[in-house]
């Protein structure tokens, strides 16, 4: 594993620079996915700080009564106005100060034949709309001030492709861009843009290349219709550069590369285009620029589907307009986002045994290898070194806070036909912990410039909800035994914590109205898929759902 | 081999002696066969566990399900989960089959095979050959993106119903091409004029497909907003453009077959 050479680390702490702290941030709204387009899920509101944490108290909660799966949305806040939504596309514009409920919106039932997980992680506002995905695959408009259905257009046939919309959409000028699931399955990723005013298609960039398209030649005969790729996170957006970034998901087969892989091709780079890899495309026309593939043939199911987080730092002695990304194995890259040159890498879990190491250039050393008629231990495991739920960033101590889980797997091959939209993950994987630990999990601050662990915070069972940073140097997640909880930035030092009474597998937020700052958390833990997985290692433990957002607040008079 | 033992038992009047052989060896296979399915389709790791394990969706095995139980939840799904319907998605002997194998791991030695296991959802659908599987496969062909004609009809399970639903095949494909599309109408919108197809006009709102490019978006506007007026220079040839002719003879087999007027 490569580090950066010692860069000296008195800028911890400091401002880094000027201009640098104030593009990623947000203020009063938090109008992103990501916080601001450039995904830090940092906030510059410090009313709330490590000296008066302790008297944070819940202000008002919400609860959504739709209790089919988890809360995971990230809320949006824009003039004081909260839009949520549920894990069935429920949609609500609240009073951000009060919980008032201004409008809502249902989504029509998605009937059972169309497949898939319940789960939606947020909506995007912009244009004067709020715009989201759904289960059977529309992309839906609704007007801001009304909730009223504006328009509504279809993505996908949901029953064929098996791929559904989870994802936030995110607004890029007069665009709103989705990613898709289904890349477990056999299906071709891809990312659409619409126009926000009509809702006509704007573009469609298909994450696998096309016969004659640069890089088609990666995947062996057909492979390519069904090899997956879904880019099923929501991505991010530089506007000097206008350069729009997103990662895209695992090559499929998951763990059977033999359709997909020509005999003897070379692993150290670029197989199965662009699976597994961070790209930036031009908003405008959903063309390419460049590409950073992590994982070359992904054989563990090793997204690269998660958050791109944009930042200006020296590398070096150069200060250099900059990107970090974690993707599933742990790996995190950071590239240079104007060329896509690799810069660094460092790797977040402590058990990792599915590669050896990587060498000063980023090419992965010492595969461990999935083979037909073996079983073979892989950490970490396929639900992630860390999962969706986001990083955050914070410009005040210049350190990366990840949610690291500390799970492994045992796969097994086989070798399943592809049959379009079906599961095409090929392997049994179950999961288990690793030996001779008694946490398996960890709240970190990495610094991406030195690739070095500044702190962390370990934790019994798994953390699965996003990390919020915020200027008043505090960091904030959930747990899933219900406990949402402040960590000091600068050191993970707990200053508070709330029991909440449901698990975390959301994205909680900070925002202000009249001047009073707020930290806004999703709860409700996660009955299927990872939030599943992870509860089976645990048969002691009963972390419960729920749908309910709880807003916290220093008490009336105390500021 | 395993149809005819099941057809034997059904509806063949046979000495018993001559049957349990039969049916012993019919439920293993069918059994096995259930097994395969479910590890390809059920214990995908995200859900389901392999041999009905826990995974990211509940523990099958030794949960005390009686066979309707299973061929209940399997058919219909169960709702505000996110286990499917499967009467689509498998085709009526994998159905059979997987539930099956999943009353084994219930402790049912012995599961019912018939097609009755799978309940009322077991239909008979058309099994394709020849030019009618071809135009099948192009009806609805990724590939195509959003130039495949199910991107704006349903059939055989397929599709987006923008279109009404198709009750009569054209006879040719000229017919196809010269297709009437009375119901396209031009709409008026904020200055902007564009090809539409009207759903409903009430009270509250009007709502339309605007058919200006594909995929069709559907718009909902306040009464006034928008005005109709009959005829549209839109027309059918021009968004079947990508597929040429034999293609387009093969999709018309594959109608044929799959609608019944």
């Amino acid at each position: 594993m490569r580090f950066f050479s010692a860069v000296s680390t008195t800028i911890l702490f400091t401002v880094v620079t000027a201009l640098a702290q104030d593009v990623g941030s947000t203020r009063a709204d938090w109008p992103h996915y990501g916080g601001s387009p450039y995904s830090w899920r940092y906030s510059a509101l410090d009313q709330i700080n490590t000296s008066n944490v302790k008297s944070l108290t819940p202000a008002w909660m919400f609860q959504t009564g739709d209790y089919a799966e988890n809360l995971q949305a990230t809320p949006i806040v824009v003039d004081g106005v909260m839009y949520l939504i549920t894990a069935q596309a429920h949609v609500f514009a609240l009073d951000a100060a009060t919980g008032r409920e201004i409008w809502n919106y249902r989504y029509p039932p998605v009937p059972r034949s169309i497949p898939g997980f319940i789960g939606n992680r947020g909506v995007a506002v912009g244009d004067g709309k709020v715009f989201f995905g759904t289960k059977d695959d529309y992309m839906v408009a609704l007007d801001q001030k009304t909730g009223h259905l504006l328009w509504k257009v279809n993505i996908d046939d949901a029953r064929q492709c098996g791929c559904n919309v989870t994802a936030a959409p995110m607004v890029v000028k007069d665009k709103v861009i989705v990613g898709g699931t289904g890349g477990d399955g056999a299906h071709r990723g891809y990312i659409t843009a619409f126009n926000t005013r009509t809702g006509r298609l704007a573009w469609r960039w298909y994450v696998i290349p096309g016969p004659g398209e640069k890089g088609h030649e990666t995947w062996k005969g057909d492979s390519w219709r069904f090899g997956g790729g879904a880019p099923w996170m929501t991505g991010s957006y530089d506007p000097a550069l206008n350069l729009l970034y997103w990662g895209t998901g695992n090559a499929a087969a998951d763990f059977y590369d033999t359709e997909r892989v020509a005999v003897g091709a070379d692993k150290s780079k670029d197989v199965n285009l662009y699976t597994a890899s961070v790209v930036a495309l031009d908003p405008d026309t959903g063309k390419l620029r460049w590409h950073y593939q992590e994982v070359p043939d992904d054989v563990w199911d090793y997204d690269s589907s998660y958050e791109v987080v944009l930042i200006d730092r020296e590398f070096r002695g150069r200060m250099r307009q900059a990107l970090v990304h974690v993707n599933k194995s742990g790996l995190t890259s950071v590239l240079d986002r104007v060329t896509g040159e690799f810069l660094g890498a460092f790797s977040v879990p402590e058990v990792r045994t599915w590669i050896a190491g990587i060498t000063e250039d980023g090419k992965l050393v010492g595969r461990n290898e999935p083979a037909m008629g073996k079983t073979i231990s892989v950490c970490p495991s396929a639900a992630g070194a860390k999962s969706w739920n986001s990083t955050a960033y914070s410009p005040r101590t210049g350190f990366l806070y990840v949610p690291v889980n500390e799970m492994c797997n045992d796969i097994t091959p086989n070798n399943h036909p592809a049959d379009e939209g079906k599961n095409y993950m090929n392997g049994d994987f179950p999961f288990k912990l690793p030996a001779g630990r008694s946490t398996f999990s960890h709240v970190d601050a990495w610094d991406p410039v030195t690739g070095k662990r500044a702190w962390s915070m370990p934790y019994k069972y798994v953390l699965l909800a996003s990390m919020l940073a915020t200027a008043g140097d505090l960091v904030f997640t959930g747990n899933p035994e219900g406990d949402f909880f402040a960590l000091d930035a600068r050191n993970g030092n707990k200053l508070w914590s709330y029991q909440t009474g449901a698990g975390h597998r959301g994205s909680a937020v900070s925002y202000s109205v009249n001047g009073r700052q707020y930290i806004a958390t999703p709860t409700g833990w996660h009955s299927s898929v990872v939030g599943a997985l992870a509860q089976s290692l645990f048969p002691d433990q009963d972390w419960r759902l729920g749908s309910t957002l709880v807003v916290f607040a220093l008490p009336e008079g105390s500021r | 081999m395993r149809m005819s033992c099941i057809r034997l038992t059904l509806y063949v009047m046979t000495p018993l002696a001559l049957s349990v052989p039969c049916q012993a060896q019919n439920v293993a296979n069918v059994v096995k066969q259930g097994e395969a399915v479910f590890s390809k389709t059920c214990a995908t790791g995200y859900c389901h566990g392999i041999r009905g394990g826990p995974s990211g969706a509940p523990r099958l095995a030794a949960r005390g399900f009686d066979q309707a139980y299973i061929s209940k939840v399997v058919t219909q799904g169960v709702p505000d989960t996110g286990m499917a319907s499967f009467s689509s998605r498998l085709s009526p002997p994998d159905l059979v089959a997987v539930i099956a194998y999943v009353a084994t791991l219930n402790g049912i030695a012995n599961p019912d095979v018939s097609m009755d296991g799978a309940g009322d959802a077991v239909s008979s659908r058309p099994t394709l050959t020849g030019e009618a599987a071809r135009g099948a496969r192009l009806f609805s062909e990724a590939v195509r993106s959003f130039g495949r004609c199910s991107t704006c009809h349903e059939a055989g399970g397929f599709g987006i119903p923008v279109a009404a639903p198709l009750a009569k095949v054209p006879a040719s494909t000229a017919d196809l091409k010269a297709l009437a599309t009375p119901d396209v109408k031009t709409g008026s919108m904020g200055g902007e004029s564009m090809p539409v197809l009207v759903l409903s006009q009430g009270k509250q709102s009007v709502v339309f497909y605007d058919l200006t490019s594909a995929p069709p978006v559907q718009r909902n506007a306040e009464p006034g907003a928008v005005k109709f007026t009959d005829g549209s220079k839109w027309r059918h040839s021009s968004v079947i453009g990508a597929y040429n002719d034999s293609e387009l003879a093969a999709i018309l087999d594959y109608l044929r077959a799959v609608i019944k007027p």
